[in-house]
């Protein structure tokens, strides 16, 4: 088996790190290589942070600035890193940026690719990975079959710690590609302050809401729990009732709190996929038949105007 | 002179019904080459927007899909939605879960049309849901992308669209010819009328192969195999609260909760 040369990039230097750890794991035969790419200035705190995680950092001070985030540009670099050192693997973040770059470098390289990867490992050289399908409702192992292949990773993937290496950062020249698309604005986008993915206890609401002025019932209840609120992606999308950052499901935030209670929540499959890893799941609905109920711990046929101002009192009682 | 007429583009995919597909019982496995198909959302959302801009400034727009016979349908609905034109690419050399076979006759056809100024494609198809095809036919092509996109504005020589971002919104300016993705974010698609269904029933629908877009099969060999795709088994209790009052269903289940220790 010939060695294995990975190249890893992110923009968010903490998934970086964490391709870094994991490609040391995946890759981790005495001529196998990891490198790391960065477009930060050689000063940047960020680079030696990565190069710790063990990766040779090969950096190429961005010609178009370090805010340039055009996919043309990084791609283009990203590409010339891969010709340059022999790359047989890329590995990116799978987030929304991160699989963009991964389909712009495929069709630069021609490469198999696949994002959303939660697991991956090699297998007589070809590429093996795990990832989910069907909106979320199925999970897939794939193989990829040539080299070099692209795969972007979920955030938050657990990789063995490997043994320390001397950091090592080295500046190379840029390629200087020009950007194809130019930013005009950032800003942040609303958020009700809440992080989802973290969250101990999250009681979610659905279309069974009757009107905006309700969610005090729901928000009644959360305070009771000390659980945060969640919602499904009508009142999120289409009535703004909440802002993003409270949408579980497949578009929005996956969550695995301890207890999750889904309330006036039918259940449509992109949204089960956003809480099945839950520990304690309990729905009330006032449909009996709602696929809600086929993700449910505990099961509670009802009107939610009726239970949740109930639920709310048997809590504060105690 | 008149202004050029805007062309833009627009890819279907007829891909697994997610609502539909059934997983064995035993195993778990779901048999993709079997499951009933449908027009993936977020293409519905690429044909809607195209068509919009199409009636804001003139142009035509052409549908595209690439997969079996049955991919027909999603060019129905595009055509119902309000596609001028639709074309398929069916050829069985072609591996529809493979990117980079899908992305390499997408470009292909773009060629054979003579290019493009706007192409248009959902951020990712329900069914795989890898959101590379889009930005990977761009890299092909050397055009700019602009992915995720939810608010688009189109002038005369390029777009200016608004990036969803997990924490950002990112608003981005290209220049013709520009590939675009888009989700359900960015608008509600029309449910065709009755006479709109008929029409799209009628419509011809223009069938290339593979060597007519100048690719061979070798062009399209499989890079990526789905070993399997199942359903991860869940285990939930399944238990069901009653009670006479809503008070007692309440402190029934508080009592649950408080058991089994999701509650201190």
């Amino acid at each position: 088996m010939s060695p294995e040369s990975v190249l890893c990039w992110s923009e968010d230097p903490d998934l970086a790190g964490q391709l870094v750890r994991l490609a040391r794991s995946v890759a981790s035969g005495p001529e196998d290589r990891v490198f790391a790419a960065s477009f930060d200035p050689p000063s940047d705190d960020g680079s030696r942070r990565i190069a710790e995680a063990g990766a040779h950092v090969l950096i190429r001070p961005n010609p178009a600035g370090p805010a340039s985030t055009d996919p043309h540009v990084v791609a283009s670099e990203l590409r010339a890193l891969v010709d340059t050192s022999h790359v047989t693997l890329v590995l990116l973040g799978s987030t929304k940026r991160g699989r963009e770059i991964a389909g712009r470098l495929a069709g630069l390289l021609d490469a198999p690719a696949e994002t959303g990867v939660a697991r991956v490992h090699l297998d007589a050289g070809a590429v093996v990975v795990e990832r989910e399908m069907l909106s979320g409702n199925a999970l897939a192992q794939e193989t990829l079959i040539a080299r070099p292949a692209v795969v972007a990773i979920m955030p938050d993937v657990s990789a063995s710690s490997p043994p320390p290496t001397v950091p090592v950062v080295q500046q190379v020249p840029s390629t200087s590609p020009a950007p194809l698309s130019e930013r005009l604005e950032l800003r942040p986008k609303p958020s009700g302050g809440v992080r989802l993915e973290s969250a101990e206890r999250i009681v979610t609401i659905g279309r069974g809401l009757q009107k905006k002025d309700d969610l005090v019932l729901i928000e009644a209840l959360a305070t009771a729990l000390g659980a945060s609120v969640g919602c499904t992606r009508p009142l999120a999308a289409e009535a703004g009732w909440l802002s993003d950052d409270h949408w579980i499901g497949l578009t929005g935030h996956r969550v695995k709190p301890r207890l999750y209670i889904a309330i006036g929540v039918s259940g449509a499959v992109q949204h089960l996929v956003g809480m099945r890893d839950s520990q304690t799941v309990v729905a009330i609905n006032k449909d009996p038949n709602a696929p809600i109920f086929g993700q449910a711990d505990y099961r509670v046929t009802g009107d939610l105007y009726a239970v949740v101002p109930a639920l709310t009192k048997a809590l504060d009682a105690k | 002179m008149a202004a050029p007429q805007l062309r833009i583009l627009v890819a279907v995919k007829h891909g697994v019904d997610v609502g539909l597909a059934r997983a064995d019982r035993t195993t778990g496995v779901v048999a993709l080459d079997t499951a009933p198909r449908k027009t993936s959302d977020f293409d519905r959302n690429a044909v809607e927007e195209a068509v919009r801009i199409r009636e804001r400034l003139g142009g035509r727009v052409t549908a595209i899909s690439v997969g079996s016979a049955s991919a027909r349908e999603a060019l129905r609905d595009a055509v119902a939605i309000g596609a001028d034109d639709a074309i398929l690419v069916t050829d069985p050399a072609v591996p529809v879960f493979d990117t980079r076979a899908v992305s390499r006759v997408l470009a292909a056809v773009s060629r054979t049309l003579g290019g493009f100024d706007l192409f248009l494609l959902g951020e990712g198809s329900s069914d795989h849901f890898a959101g590379l095809v889009g930005p990977r036919v761009a890299g092909e092509l050397g055009v700019a992308d602009v992915a995720y996109v939810r608010k688009l504005t189109v002038d005369a020589t390029g777009v200016v669209a608004e990036k969803d971002l997990e924490r950002e919104l990112e608003v981005v300016r290209a220049s013709f010819p520009v590939i675009v993705t888009v989700g359900q974010e960015i608008n509600t698609p029309r449910l065709p009328t009755f006479m709109a269904t008929l029409k799209a029933s009628k419509k011809e629908i223009r069938q290339l192969s593979v060597a007519e877009i100048g690719l061979d099969a070798a062009h399209l060999d499989p890079t990526v195999r789905i070993d399997r795709a199942a359903v991860p088994a869940t285990t939930r209790k399944q238990v069901t609260i009653t009670g006479n009052t809503p008070d007692e269903v309440a402190r029934t289940l508080v009592d649950a909760l408080r058991t089994e220790g999701a509650l201190p």
